[in-house]
């Protein structure tokens, strides 16, 4: 088993025998009877939470408090491992959207802030008046807590490099004239400056490397047509080729069939048992004279 | 037979063949076995001398005995000892009279083969010679239609031409050729052609021929449509703009060291204003694209005024008006 698994596990466990977890039962208990109490812990839950989360964006490796931000830090960090570039890219937009969930989270906890100001003035059984003061500047001091929770829109956002962020203004202006951007606004910065030259060297590289190409090219069509052209100028030959040869196998064939008739003609049985005949006459012939002569 | 003194066997086969009291007709037959058996031996024996003159016999015994093929084939091998003595007077005579037997065999390609040959043989030391027979073998090709073969023939011609520096002549052939390539649809060698002829214009520092034949060129579709045809536009431009370095750029490109085998340059500017420089001397083995290379030659910015002043005056604003 994993370590998340076993994380995932023992919250699940606790949040189900939540109910027999005695401190938190008297937690809330004792809000039921407090709206402000509730409603207060409640903001200050969500300010620490978007504090986290930004912490943790600028910090990844940060030990956290709770058992949820433990786990989402672990995921994140095994994320983390597989591919920094991509993770710096995911990082971007995943901050941005992060970014734009705190201010969502800000917004609303702005809003509570006036409830609990309500809240605070009316009078609570079993408080006492020091209690009653100090629950007042409390509600007073959210509202800068809350402002004060970073969400991306500052210029210590640490992912975004040298642009000279554009402040999220909430006025769209054109021609900022009073604004003046920082000197450095329209610099390059050395990585858009390599990255620049990079693009240009492999733009020319690309450009030599066709240049080749196309040099290749042109001399294999030249080869390619000169090639037309020359097989253009066999094929009349070739024609007059096949025609003598055919001539020529018609004409061979012909006298071998002259040729086999003569010799079938020749070795003839009839030929054949003549000339053995007249053999046999010429021998006898031989026979008697030499018989004579003996 | 083979090993008996070639010289008796001529002295035989002479006897022969020469009329006498004893003797009231000639035996052609076994004297024209018996001259070719001495004139084998000589050329054996590297003894070239007697060895044509044996040919030469042969030869003659062949018409005698109504075979002006072998009679032919007999007096190229004739041919061919001469050239190996240098003596190329007869070199011609010989081929010529060879090419005259094989007409009388109705074979026109062996005729002109045998007149390119001689060409070959004497193109070094008489051109002008070496020209005629190159030009009677490409007539004979083209009275039997087979133009192709003429090809090469007008290459080589090309070539003497601009040797001798002759340069108009040179075009004409060029012209020919590209004539003979169209006839038998070879249009990538005629585009090479005209392309050529306007080069070897350009050489001669006679831009307004250069651009009156890439006119006429142009009228043709087949050069219209080619690489040719736009390397050629380039390089005239550049030559009307006396832009030097252009006109070494675009002559530079690959169109010209394609341009046939026939055309191979080497590149050196040589006029007076500019200094020599050798470039790029690949395979330098004709004469074509030598002179490509050496373009631009002569005074360029003379092309330039005149091309100025040919397009008169500007455009005024005050004739909008």
């Amino acid at each position: 088993m994993t370590v998340i698994d076993i994380l995932f596990r023992v919250d699940e466990i606790c949040k189900k025998y939540d109910k027999y977890d005695p401190e938190k039962q008297r937690e809330a208990n004792a809000f039921l009877d407090d709206a402000f109490a509730r409603l207060y812990s409640l903001v200050e839950a969500d300010i620490e939470k978007a504090l986290a989360v930004r912490f943790l964006f600028s910090y990844p490796f940060l030990f956290l408090f709770s058992f949820q931000t433990l786990i989402f830090q672990i995921n994140y960090w095994n994320k983390m491992q597989k591919s920094d570039k991509v993770s710096t890219e995911k990082n971007r937009a995943a901050a941005v959207a992060l970014s734009a969930e705190i201010r969502r989270i800000k917004a609303r906890l702005m809003e509570e802030v006036p409830k609990l100001q309500k809240l605070a003035k009316k009078k609570v059984k079993g408080l006492s008046k020091e209690d009653h003061e100090t629950r007042f500047d409390m509600v007073l001091a959210l509202p800068d807590r809350i402002k004060a929770i970073p969400d991306g829109s500052t210029a210590a956002a640490s992912e975004s490099g040298g642009w000279g962020t554009s402040s999220s203004n909430k006025k769209i202006k054109f021609d900022s004239s009073e604004e003046r951007f920082g000197s450095d606004f329209y610099q390059q910065t050395e990585e858009s400056d390599q990255f620049r030259q990079e693009y240009e060297m492999r733009k020319m590289k690309q450009d030599e490397g066709l240049d080749v190409i196309s040099e290749g090219l042109d001399t294999l069509k030249n080869i390619a047509l000169d090639m037309n052209e020359e097989i253009d100028r066999q094929v009349p030959l070739m024609d007059e080729i096949e025609t003598k040869v055919d001539k020529t196998t018609s004409d061979i064939r012909k006298n071998n069939v002259r040729l086999k008739k003569t010799i079938t003609q020749i070795r003839s049985s009839r030929n054949f048992c003549i000339d053995i005949i007249l053999l046999c006459i010429i021998l006898g012939i031989a026979f008697y004279l030499y018989n004579a002569l003996k | 037979m083979s090993g008996s003194d070639p010289g008796k066997l001529i002295s035989k086969a002479d006897n022969l063949t020469t009329l006498s009291l004893t003797r009231w007709s000639a035996d052609w037959e076994s004297a024209t076995r018996l001259y070719e058996q001495a004139a084998n031996g000589f050329r054996v024996s590297k003894d070239y001398e007697n060895a044509k003159l044996a040919f030469e016999k042969a030869s003659k015994g062949r018409e005698m005995l109504s075979s002006p093929w072998d009679a032919a084939k007999s007096m190229e091998s004739a041919a061919a000892l001469a050239k190996e003595l240098r003596n190329w007077t007869e070199v011609i005579d010989f081929y010529r009279k060879a090419s005259e037997l094989y007409m009388q065999c109705d074979r026109p390609q062996f005729a002109s083969d045998s007149l390119a040959k001689a060409a070959r043989a004497v193109e070094d030391a008489l051109p002008s010679d070496a020209i005629k027979l190159y030009s009677d073998a490409c007539v004979l090709l083209e009275d039997d239609r087979k133009e192709q073969m003429a090809l090469d023939l007008y290459h080589a011609v090309t070539n003497i031409y601009v040797k001798l520096e002759k340069y108009t002549d040179a075009v004409a052939f060029l012209l020919k050729l590209g004539l003979a390539a169209d006839k038998c649809n070879a249009t990538n060698s005629q585009c090479k052609a005209y392309l050529s002829a306007v080069i070897v214009y350009l050489y001669a520092h006679d831009l307004k021929q250069a651009e009156k034949c890439y006119n006429d060129c142009s009228q043709i579709d087949a050069f219209l449509r080619s690489d040719q045809n736009r390397f050629a536009g380039k390089l005239l431009s550049a030559y009307k703009e006396g832009d030097v370095e252009e006109i070494k750029r675009v002559a530079q490109s690959r169109s010209i060291t394609n341009l046939d085998s026939v055309v191979n340059i080497f590149y050196h500017l040589h006029c007076c204003f500019w200094t020599c420089m050798c470039l790029s001397y690949n395979n330098v083995k004709d004469s074509i694209i030598k002179l490509a290379r050496k373009l631009p030659t002569g005074d360029v910015a003379a092309f330039k005024t005149n091309a100025a002043i040919g397009e008169g005056e500007a455009l005024d604003e005050n004739d909008l008006k």
